[in-house]
């Protein structure tokens, strides 16, 4: 089993500077459900801890568990729609002030609270901003620097305050040594500023899953909602519509019960589990025999998509596109690959279409070609950007090879006339991480393609923690295929594709590229002050990384996730909100 | 006898610390516990140091050793890459596994003994022939082919036809289930039954072809057939004088094999969702985690090393002809 880590980011961005959201719409059961029951949610992470803020525990299904048990202010609906959570805030705003800052405005909901009785206040807000801000200054207890997963948007605030207090009553001076001192931590309206340099667009992707300050404050941040054995749950508390009633280290099993202190619409089933541990390959069997309901494998494999379609009515399931999204990468600290003609000609000469039906095609006919790398195909932002690269040009491969100084061998190969392979057969490797079946299919295909286009190929692979470790990191590959889990905001891809010599901010950029042109555009992108002008700025961004080929998006994978029939408005979401995003919102026959 | 003991202790101490040794640096040098944090854009690097700082990462390689080596002759086992207590899970996981393993050795020595001694007292009949060929099917079969068999064939068709959960496909329990043992004990016997029957035909079948051969070779031997000529009964026979000297070497192959059940283990742990050892050692293996793998490997390897000197203890007291330390 394998462990999936979660980018901290939430929800799809659709901002605007000044808007007020729509709340979240219930939706209507259907069948004839009721209210109580339980469900068994497949979960195939061994958990280390609670606290998804954290690096250690930044966890795919972890998150989807305490979704439901931290609050969030906004929740992302399986069109990839942004809903305010107006159980948590009644309000959620942003603008600029007279100084040209981005402010944003929360108002707390005046019934929420924890389920300890404590009132969700602006010191929630204030806390979880300094865990999550990579500022030195702020110290978890023990006077140790956070352990933050992600710090993107929380960077550039300025300052969080709260004020307003509930009861019309004065504000709470704070107190040095908790970090909220003249902050009124007992407000019940939060104003985040930004500073003036950096406004963030995607600020609906802030203050989600909140861990409880009070408690954090007292436990530590970093390590205080881990697991140690007897008794976790009880400091977790809960702000939501479930609260953790139990987990059993030994079973690697999380109970979330209704919680009884929800003061909004509360969760349609009393349980849920999350449990089973099953293997992958079993896991429709799994729903088959009723062991567990939900099952959401974390790698979607043809026979599981066949499995489900040939279990009949008893299961239903969904394999739609998900936000991740296989591609090549070009590492252009290889001399020949430093040359656009030579990363223009693999990608000419690359029948994607026929990539896709030697592998997830089989299961899912209606994988397409990705021409996007920033949006997605089922994002409104998405613009098909590589569509000239839709169908195979084998001729105009060759005559890019040519053009750049290749000539043809007596083995069919382009032989360059510089370089270490100088005389010699022009030979690129292609590296992933072993023991993927549809990866090694894609390999074995792309290297007949490229044996017609005149490039010898040759397959080199590496366990993942080798691959992801060493291989990417160090530059240890000519071409290595992966995917990137899409982030529903935009500005998740920055340190991806900004240039590779500002080693801090672009430690994703594993392909050795740089061009300050697309710098000046990622900055404004996450600078932009609408949805629609940031949305303009990224597809920019993703034209010029079509024109210089840095990398090759293929398609999106199909997410299978497969759930019992009895149960009602599972609605499997693309986006890393996952299969949880309403399961308070779940009902059974 | 005791010298003997003390001196195979001592040679199973050095084969732990080399052992270790070995697996430190095998799993230290296969790759980063930090490549799914690095995969992830959103991570600041400052993030990352910190987190390899804490492990360690930037110290060499023999101090990284002897840093988990003295913690664990303290009797800590120290962090995983997620900051949890090794030893505390090492605990839990045990439990969980010697539930299954404990029990599958039982009724897979039962099974294997008794078909064993079956096949050899019906020898070159259509008993014999049908268990040899039961038998080598098993034997040939790999675990997670029985344990999807099992789950697919079995479990999925009665679950259905019930429909309610009767023999359970993942986890070891339901974690709903309440009241004491007894209570419980339906429960458990649902998620136990396919785990179990896995292990135990994946399991028995090589010991059932040995205790054949073993029953045939005791029965074509001398004081057999004196004792047969003495008019001594079949059934006396069969106890006291085949069953008794063809269970010797067995029963050393059985302590011998112990070790690898706890290798099935980890298949069938997996095929079957439970969270015991195996599931530990792959996400130890999965995560480039290394106090994980040695935390497992020491307490399997302790295993073997015990197993294998019980089970030359074992010969001897079964076998008064062997006596060791003596010319």
């Amino acid at each position: 089993m394998r462990m999936k880590k979660l980018w901290s980011v939430k929800a799809l961005a659709v901002v605007a500077m000044v808007m007020s959201v729509s709340s979240m719409s219930l939706l209507t059961s259907s069948g004839a459900t009721s209210n109580g029951g339980s469900i068994f949610v497949d979960l195939d992470e061994t958990l280390s801890g609670f606290n998804v803020n954290t690096s250690a525990s930044n966890e795919f299904v972890l998150a989807e568990i305490m979704q439901l048990v931290w609050p969030g202010v906004f929740i992302v609906d399986n069109h990839v729609n942004v809903y305010l959570n107006k159980d948590l805030v009644t309000s959620a705003t942003s603008a600029l002030n007279g100084a040209g800052q981005q402010v944003l405005s929360y108002t707390i909901n005046p019934k929420a609270q924890w389920n300890d009785g404590k009132p969700i206040t602006a010191d929630d807000f204030i806390y979880n901003y300094q865990a999550l801000s990579g500022l030195t200054k702020f110290k978890d207890k023990g006077n140790k620097p956070y352990d933050a997963a992600g710090t993107t948007g929380y960077s550039s605030i300025a300052s969080v305050k709260g004020s307003k207090p509930a009861n019309h009553a004065k504000c709470s001076t704070g107190s040095a040594g908790l970090r909220n001192a003249h902050l009124c931590p007992n407000g019940k309206v939060v104003t985040v500023t930004f500073a003036k340099a950096t406004p963030f667009a995607d600020w609906e992707s802030l203050f989600g899953t909140m861990v409880p300050a009070h408690i954090a404050r007292k436990v530590g941040f970093n390590t205080g909602f881990n697991i140690n054995g007897g008794g976790d749950e009880k400091r977790l508390l809960s702000g939501s519509w479930y609260y953790v009633q139990n987990y059993n280290q030994s079973n690697n099993t999380v109970i979330l019960d209704r919680n009884p202190k929800y003061w909004g619409h509360p969760g349609k089933l009393a349980t849920i589990v999350f449990a089973g541990s099953t293997d992958d390959s079993t896991g429709i069997a799994g729903i088959q025999s009723g062991t567990f309901n939900v099952f959401q494998p974390i790698s979607t494999s043809l026979a599981m998509i066949q499995q489900a379609q040939a279990a009949g009515g008893s299961i239903k399931y969904s394999a739609a596109p998900g936000l991740q999204f296989e591609h090549f990468d070009f590492n252009q600290a290889n001399p020949y690959l430093a040359k656009l003609a030579v990363r223009q000609a693999i990608a000419y000469g690359t029948d994607r279409k026929a990539l896709i039906a030697a592998t997830v095609g089989q299961a899912a006919p209606s994988t397409k070609p990705l021409d996007n790398r920033i949006y997605l195909n089922n994002q409104p932002q998405y613009v098909a950007n590589g569509a000239a690269y839709d169908n195979v040009d084998v001729a105009k491969a060759k005559s890019l090879l040519t053009g750049a100084g290749f000539t043809m061998g007596p083995n069919g190969y382009f032989q360059p006339n510089f370089g270490p392979q100088s005389g010699q057969d022009l030979t690129l490797s292609i590296t992933t991480t072993t023991g993927n079946v549809i990866r090694a299919a894609t390999q074995q295909v792309f290297q007949a393609q490229m044996k017609a286009v005149g490039i010898k190929i040759t397959i080199v692979n590496h366990p993942a923690g080798t691959f992801f470790g060493s291989d990417l990191p160090n530059g240890n590959y000519d071409i290595a295929e992966f995917a990137w889990v899409d982030t529903p905001f935009a500005t998740g891809n920055n340190s991806i594709y900004c240039s590779y010599t500002d080693a801090t901010n672009c430690a994703s950029n594993w392909v050795h590229y740089a061009n300050p042109a697309v710098d000046t555009l990622l900055g404004q992108g996450a600078a932009a002050t609408s949805p629609k002008t940031e949305a303009a700025f990224y597809n920019k961004v993703d034209a010029q990384l079509w024109a210089d080929m840095v990398t090759l998006p293929l398609y999106q994978k199909p997410l299978l996730v497969a759930w019992s029939s009895n149960f009602h408005n599972i609605l499997p979401n693309p986006s890393s909100a996952g299969i949880t995003w309403n399961a308070f919102q779940w009902t059974r026959n | 006898m005791a010298s003997y003991i003390l001196r195979r202790l001592f040679i199973g101490v050095g084969v732990l610390l080399i052992s270790s040794v070995l697996v430190f640096v095998l799993v230290a040098a296969s790759g980063d516990p930090l490549a799914l944090l690095r995969q992830n854009p959103l991570t600041p690097p400052a993030t990352i140091h910190a987190r390899a700082v804490q492990l360690h990462l930037f110290d060499p390689l023999w101090q990284r050793y002897w840093i988990w080596f003295s913690h664990v002759l303290r009797g800590d086992f120290g962090l995983n890459v997620n900051n949890i207590s090794v030893g505390h899970q090492l605990h839990l996981k045990a439990i969980v596994t010697a539930r299954m393993v404990i029990l599958s050795v039982v009724l897979a020595i039962v099974l294997a003994i008794s078909v064993g001694v079956i096949a050899a007292l019906r020898h070159d009949t259509i008993v014999d022939r049908t268990t040899s060929v039961v038998n080598f099917i098993f034997l040939s079969v790999p675990v997670f082919v029985i344990g999807l068999v099992l789950k697919t064939f079995v479990a999925v068709p009665i679950d259905q036809h019930f429909h309610r959960v009767v023999l359970a496909t993942a986890g070891e329990q339901n974690p709903l289930a309440t009241g004491n043992f007894f209570q419980r004990f339906p429960d458990y016997l649902s998620h136990s039954l396919l785990p179990t029957m896995t292990l135990v035909l994946a399991t028995y079948s090589s010991w059932a072809i040995y205790q054949r051969s073993t029953v045939l070779d005791v029965m074509d031997s001398d004081y057999v057939r004196l004792a047969r000529a003495k008019g001594i009964s079949p059934r006396r026979v069969l106890l006291r004088h085949i069953l008794r000297n063809a269970l010797i070497p067995v029963t050393t192959i059985i302590a011998l094999d112990f070790a690898g059940l706890l290798g099935g283990a980890v298949i069938t742990e997996t095929v079957y969702g439970w969270n015991g050892l195996g599931r530990f050692f792959l996400d130890g293996v999965n995560g480039q985690d290394t106090n994980v793998v040695l935390a497992y490997l020491l307490l399997t390897a302790t295993i073997v090393i015990l197993f294998n000197l019980v089970a030359d203890i074992l010969y001897g007291v079964l076998d008064p002809r062997i006596r060791y330390g003596k010319s």
